[in-house]
């Protein structure tokens, strides 16, 4: 008896095989079919789908016969799985490589063989579907081809079960990373939470000590507790603009935490925009007064706009508490409000200041950009104002530029769409 | 609507001195002092002030209960109610509205103009809610 030699490609072999997963299940009907047919047109007592595994052949389905595996050192189909065709032995005992065979001679007493292989999509023989007679004989053309055939579909079989299983595998995978995404997003929910409500204490905290500060100083800079002496005044004056300068720090934080996060709550009314821009120059003006500067102011037409006021008076007054501050004196800021061809509401608020640098325009809208290098804290801001005005005016479905050159004043300006074409209106998201 | 007096209900008794003599020397009121929602509504009761500025975050019964409570009671149910607070997000503010109170003022406040505050607050407020 001669044992086939194992094929070249084993170990892709074995490995397809256990791709598979099919080895030791139970009986399956399509395969089971595949096997009746096989033995009903070959007209034989014995069909059997055989793979080969390391040690043993396993046998899927079986007609005519009870082992469920043998040894692979005996096995016929070991020799099969080593061509492409069809494998015949006529007649085992004329055979130098089976005569010997215990499976020649004894139970099941093979004398006739022919081994159909079965071929995985990615060219691998792992077995076969093959038919076995007691006696010498041949199979017809017709019978040969049936079975190559019927080995065909049993191999698809084979290959769609390996094509499920991977997919099961890929489901399974995607269920477990779709379950990991969902954790993630519960876990920075969870950290967001926390952390606005650790900002929305902190803010609290704050504010608790400085409403003391703030008041005992107003209170004493109001007269109301007897009047005090120039420079106790003075003393007093810039403690109070300075806590003041706190306080709007503070809130500037907070809204750029909002922004940070997705949250600003907007909402959005119909604006008068004659009255918010009368109103704005109203509170400015002893702003633009102490720097000596006029403050000057045009609506230009009949303004449609729907926008959070209380927020778009806020952008405004940064921009305007800006040209101020960088105005110098016995100029002109100049606020105007007009309508683009475009159907949007466009806003500008110009000064004669000191201009920026192109280089610096496009850093001018950052958080804590504050231009100037000497000037910047001499002027006061917190820093954030640009930047909370640049997102205000963004969630507005709006867009928000500045036109400066060095010596020649800055012109700041913000578009906002029509009533119509705001999808950034909409409630803020949750995330 | 004539203030003569005015109930202050706050934990922090810096802000509760400051709040009293914004008050009284700029607003020339009686002021009522508390620092607990529980003594708040006892003063309430007890004073029937025009008024009441009314501190959110407290230990025990917060602003928000507070208002409840006074609302809940006969004696207390018309007073208006100012909140007082840090607590000025959007949603916070939102909420206060939606309890029916008069209006917000926010901390820190200007001590000089508290007293105006208060009057816009009232002479536009129609009353509390049924």
């Amino acid at each position: 008896m001669k044992a086939a030699p194992a094929p070249a490609d084993e170990i892709e072999r074995l490995a397809a095989l256990s791709d598979a997963a099919i080895l030791d299940t139970p009986p399956e009907r399509a395969f089971d079919d595949l096997t009746r047919l096989a033995a009903s047109i070959c007209r034989t007592p014995i069909a059997l789908v055989s793979l080969v595994d390391r040690e043993r052949q396993w046998f899927k389905s079986r007609v005519g016969l009870d082992a469920s595996e043998t040894p692979r050192e005996v096995a016929f189909c070991a020799h099969a799985i080593l061509g492409e065709e069809l494998f015949l032995v006529p007649d085992a005992y004329d055979d130098e490589r089976f005569a010997d065979n215990p499976l020649v001679t004894g139970p099941p007493n093979v004398r006739f063989y022919a081994g159909a292989p079965l071929a995985t999509a990615d060219g691998h023989n792992i077995g076969t579907l093959c038919v076995i007679d007691h006696g010498p004989r041949q199979l017809d053309e017709e019978q040969r081809s049936a079975l190559s055939a019927l080995a065909r579909q049993v191999a698809a079989q084979i290959d769609l079960r390996r094509a499920n299983g991977r997919l099961a595998n890929l489901n399974g995978e995607l269920v477990a990373r779709a379950r990991e995404a969902q954790a993630v997003i519960e876990q920075r929910k969870a950290v967001e939470r926390l952390k606005d409500e650790f900002v929305s204490t902190v803010a609290h905290e704050l504010r608790t000590p400085l409403t003391s500060i703030r008041g005992a100083l107003g209170l004493l800079e109001g007269g109301v507790l007897g009047a005090l002496p120039d420079e106790a005044m003075e003393v007093v004056h810039i403690a109070r603009t300075n806590t003041d300068r706190l306080v709007r720090l503070i809130n500037d934080f907070l809204d750029l935490e909002k922004i940070e996060a997705g949250k600003l709550e907007l909402d959005p009314k119909h604006v008068d925009v004659r009255q918010l821009v009368s109103s704005l120059v109203e509170s400015l003006s002893p702003v633009a007064a102490e720097a000596k500067v006029e403050l000057w102011a045009e609506v230009r037409g009949e303004l449609d706009l729907v926008a959070d006021e209380d927020r778009i008076a806020q952008v405004l007054t940064n921009l305007m508490s800006n040209a101020l501050k960088f105005s110098p004196p016995e100029q002109r800021v100049e606020l105007f409000a007009e309508a683009t061809a475009t159907g949007r509401v466009r806003f500008g608020v110009r000064d004669r200041g000191p201009g920026i640098a192109e280089a610096d325009l496009a850093r001018l809208f950052n958080r804590f950009e504050q231009l100037g290098g000497h000037g910047p804290r001499k002027v006061g801001g917190t820093g954030l104002g640009l930047a909370i005005s640049k997102a205000i005016v963004e969630q507005h479905g709006g867009t928000i530029g500045v036109a400066s050159a060095l010596g020649q004043g800055s012109t700041f300006w913000f578009e906002l769409p029509p009533r119509d074409a705001r999808p950034s209106l909409a409630a803020p998201s949750e995330m | 609507m004539p203030v003569s007096k005015v109930l202050l209900v706050d934990d922090e008794p810096h802000i509760r001195r400051i709040g009293e003599l914004s008050l009284k020397g700029v607003g020339k009121w009686k002021v009522v002092l508390a620092s607990s929602g529980h003594e708040a509504l006892e003063a309430a009761a007890r004073e029937a002030p025009d008024v009441i500025l009314l501190d959110v975050m407290m230990p025990g019964m917060d602003g928000q209960e507070t208002l409840l409570e006074l609302r809940a009671r006969e004696a207390t149910a018309a007073i208006p109610i100012i909140f007082m607070t840090a607590k000025v997000q959007k949603h916070e503010v939102d909420r206060y509205r939606e309890l029916g109170a008069a209006g917000v003022i926010p901390k820190p406040f200007d001590p000089m103009a508290l007293p105006g505050q208060i009057r816009d607050i009232l002479a536009s407020y129609a009353g509390p809610r049924a």
